[in-house]
């Protein structure tokens, strides 16, 4: 895969960063000189065959290096992976995301097979660190950790086991459970063979092994070209999928899903903790006859799915979206919806690039029913708080009347009242989606199927709209608010020469030319001549403005990824600046006991340079979060 | 005289830069330095210290792994004339009692298929690298009913080596005999010729290793070494002190 220069250093940076110096060696000659056998990587790498070989092992072990082996020759060829060493960065938003969703214990499975690379579930079970459900370095408040745990229990193995106190040092590890929410989330995928074999050779393989067919042989012409292509599609997509979500879901709804439910209150233990374990025992049957714990394929390979991840992260992105202009309750049913639009979505889109402007359709995602939602919201939360009372209908002004003091932490209300409110609960969800389907962002749609609305999110749409609205942000910063407006009329109009944008933006001609200027010459919008006559004269010419998001968006990646490498040099040389101490604090017999061994001095510095690597790295990854926009979504 | 006795101005007063404090002449020098406002950055939210927590967790747990491993441990041992000797820092660099506790780098990432975190699945590595995650597989005995290809393939290989080594040899004189590895176009015409003569190249190939695995260490017999060639250099300066008495 070509790769423009930046991101290779950064890809080579993240590498040297976790994998040390001899990985990024490798890596960048493979990156440099595209595919080569050993000899060869030996000759332009400089390293030794020994150190080529077990570099090379343990990088296939990481999926940072693919293979393939020539049939006709018998030689292997190497090739890097770019898109496993960029993920790298990554790896923070997705163990503090399977944190909040699946518990403490599953980001530390979680960690684990980030950390393997790849491996057997029978292997996993048996590491030293995944044996207890309380970590072995205690970092987090104990009340919270209990928490955790309960929710996990709960969730997960309340009945296999006899003693029902909450002793945590007794309990062994949830493990398979939580593999199998982790697996049934799409988190995880199996490993197959022709992960290890980079996809332009997965398709040469295919087409090779197609063309040889003689049912395909037989065929002719055009209909030979189109079954042709069909076969490799089928076949490429047989020797890769990997997905284990679909076996392991329960109803259509992933295992061991971490309630939020009686979270923030911890008050109500008594009406709602009832409410809650109907609520389960309703959605949940399967965890109820304890055979969620029984034991995973033991032979099974998993390797962490990245593009799946992909998926859970925009959701995030666009619950932060609605957050800002949409009252929190809203935000919070729109994460429910976005959850089980989630488990039906594998992949953020279903093109490798990302397809120009206005030539993209739109894909709508499963209609999902309000009444599936509701069953995933926290039952106290309060739906109604949201919106003015309603006048029409008697009922709903009874209803409407009483409703701002209902919003009171109030436990036997709540549970009488719950009953009662089943369809005004629907109704209430409905108008929240309602709202959140209004413009400017339209985060949702809703289709009438059968009378009953149904709420679907069009995520294409939704990833351009980031797409502007993060290049909105970025020019607003850049060139202040004039610039948004002249980039706004240009993008909605066209090419419009200086006179007709004026006319629309009304704007100043003097602040129109600045800005014009000094956008061009950041590369923001453009000039295209159109001459009247052939000799070109500048009095005879037209000009137009014009605005390209695609071009911008390419641009601006490429910074992105610049700006990214240059955060991690940057840690680098602060890093190098404090070297003696940090490598003191880094000594076998300090590591673990600073308290003990540093002076208050030392201690200030080390927390020092732990705060300003945190915001390096902090910053990384808002720059990642740009990529992902640009690159991912 | 007189022409400015009149209360006139000088000639040239109406440009004067009294008039407009502050002001820059249109020919004035542009600042060297311009105000410019320094961006901040955000605070870190919870959220975004979390995850950087997480992410140096995890980076943490890959560098203290067994696959992390650096290019050169600059030692005095090295070989003369190479990086890591040049770069040998004489103050720090001597090992000392403390260094003990010193982290240490590997120079080649630990593969151990049964005693270690990482498992190797063999099937998921290509064949070639096989005997470096398990030593005692052989690549001439057929596993699992798997024989190694042969015969009219071989060829092929052939010729494509060749060329390849001469590729070598030419860009090897143009580089002037840089390269760490004397022995570099040989090995591959060993490994190239013949199926047979594998096992024999690896042993010739672990010879290497362990010189290098000694290049990490303190080497007693190069201590000398290194004196021989300072003997030289003193050579030369007692000629001066001779020269001087």
């Amino acid at each position: 895969m070509m790769m423009s220069q930046h991101a290779v250093e950064l890809c080579t940076l993240l590498i040297e960063d976790h994998f040390g110096e001899l990985f990024a060696r490798i890596f960048t000659t493979l990156q440099r000189y595209e595919r080569l056998s050993l000899p060869r990587l030996k000759f332009y790498s400089r390293l030794t065959d020994r150190q080529l070989r077990h570099g090379l092992t343990a990088m296939i072990q990481h999926h940072l290096v693919y293979y393939f082996t020539s049939l006709e020759d018998n030689n292997t060829y190497y090739e890097s992976n770019p898109h496993a060493a960029y993920y790298l960065v990554r790896s923070g938003k997705i163990l503090n995301l399977v944190e909040d969703r699946l518990g403490e214990y599953a980001a530390r499975v979680m960690e684990a097979i980030l950390f393997l690379g790849h491996t057997s579930v029978s292997h996993l079970e048996t590491l030293p660190e995944l044996q207890s459900l309380t970590p072995t370095v205690p970092n987090g408040v104990a009340n919270d950790n209990e928490e955790l745990q309960e929710d996990e229990m709960d969730a997960e193995d309340q009945p296999g086991k006899t003693n029902g106190d909450h002793a945590p040092e007794g309990k062994p590890a949830p493990f398979h459970a939580t593999i199998k929410a982790l697996a049934s989330h799409g988190y995880l995928m199996r490993v197959r063979d022709a992960h290890f074999q980079s996809p332009g050779d997965n398709l040469l393989e295919a087409q090779r092994t197609v063309s040889s067919r003689s049912d395909i042989k037989a065929l002719k012409g055009k209909r030979q070209q189109e079954t042709v292509a069909s076969e490799i599609q089928e076949l490429v997509h047989n020797r890769t999928h990997a997905d284990l979500s679909q076996e392991l879901m329960v109803n259509g709804l992933p295992r061991g899903i971490k309630r939020k439910f009686g979270h923030n209150f911890n008050g109500l233990e008594n009406g709602v903790g009832e409410h809650q374990m109907t609520h389960e025992e309703i959605h949940w049957p399967e965890d109820g006859d304890g055979s969620d714990n029984t034991p995973m394929e033991s032979g099974l390979v998993v390797r962490v799915n990245y593009e799946k991840l992909d998926v859970a992260l925009r959701n995030a992105r666009f619950v932060t979206l609605a957050e800002q202009d949409a009252p929190p309750a809203t935000a919070e049913v729109y994460d429910c919806l976005l959850r089980h639009v989630e488990y039906a979505t594998f992949r953020c889109r279903d093109t490798d690039e990302i397809p120009r402007e206005r030539e993209e359709g739109e894909q709508w995602t499963v209609p999902i029913d309000a009444e599936r939602i509701l069953g995933d919201i926290d039952p106290c939360l309060d739906l109604s708080g949201a919106f003015a009372p309603l006048e029409s209908s008697s009922q709903s002004v009874n209803r409407g009347g009483k409703r701002p003091l209902e919003n009171g932490v109030n436990g036997d209300h709540e549970g009488s009242d719950d009953e009662s409110s089943g369809p005004n609960r629907v109704w209430e969800v409905n108008q929240h989606l309602q709202l959140l389907s209004q413009p400017p962002h339209n985060l949702t749609s809703c289709v009438e199927l059968y009378g009953v609305p149904k709420w679907r999110v069009g995520f294409r749409g939704l990833a351009r709209k980031l797409r502007h609205l993060e290049l909105e942000r970025m020019i607003e910063s850049r060139y202040g608010d004039v610039a948004i407006r002249v980039i706004r009329v240009l993008h909605a109009k066209g090419k419009l020469d200086e006179k007709r944008l004026q006319e629309i933006s009304l704007l100043p001609f003097k602040d129109l030319r600045q800005t014009l200027a000094s956008m061009q010459s950041g590369g923001f919008v453009d000039l295209q001549e159109v001459p009247k006559d052939a000799q070109r004269q500048p009095s005879k010419t037209i000009f137009l403005w014009y605005y390209d998001p695609d071009r911008v968006c390419s641009s601006i990646l490429e910074d992105t990824y610049k700006a990214m490498s240059r955060t991690l040099q940057r840690i680098k040389v602060e890093r190098g600046r404090l070297k003696d101490f940090l490598e003191k604090t880094e000594r076998s017999d300090v590591k673990g006991h600073e308290e003990e061994y540093l002076t208050e001095e030392e201690l200030e510095l080390l927390q020092r340079w732990k705060d300003k690597e945190a915001l390096l790295l902090a910053e990384v990854a808002r720059l990642d979060d740009m990529v992902a926009v640009f690159r991912d979504y | 005289m007189s022409r400015f006795s009149k209360g006139k101005r000088l000639p040239g007063a109406e440009f004067t830069w009294d008039a407009d404090p502050g002001g820059v002449p249109d020919t004035a020098p542009t600042p060297l330095y311009p105000a410019y406002t320094v961006p901040w950055t955000r605070k870190l939210s919870s959220k975004e210290q979390k995850e950087v927590d997480h992410y140096r967790h995890h980076r943490e747990r890959d560098q203290e792994g067994p696959h992390y491993s650096v290019l050169d441990s600059s030692s005095s041992s090295a070989k003369k004339g190479t990086a890591a000797r040049v770069n040998f820092d004489p103050f720090t660099g001597m090992p000392s009692y403390a260094g003990r506790y010193q982290k240490k780098r590997r120079t080649l990432p630990h593969i151990d298929p049964t005693g270690g975190p990482y498992e190797f699945i063999m099937k998921y590595f290509p064949r070639e690298l096989w005997q470096t995650i398990q030593p005692s597989f052989r690549p001439d005995v057929d596993m699992d009913g798997y024989k190694p290809m042969a015969g009219g393939a071989g060829m092929k290989r052939g010729f494509e080596d060749d060329e390849d080594d001469g590729d070598d040899e030419t860009k090897k004189k143009r580089a002037n005999g840089e390269g760490d590895e004397e022995g570099d176009g040989d090995e591959e015409g060993d490994l190239l010729d013949e199926e047979e003569g594998q096992e024999e190249w690896e042993e010739e190939n672990d010879f290497e290793d362990d010189e290098d695995e000694m290049g990490g260490d303190y080497n007693a017999e190069q201590y000398f070494d290194g004196g021989d060639d300072d003997y030289g250099d003193d050579d030369g300066g007692d000629g001066g002190g001779e020269d001087v008495l």
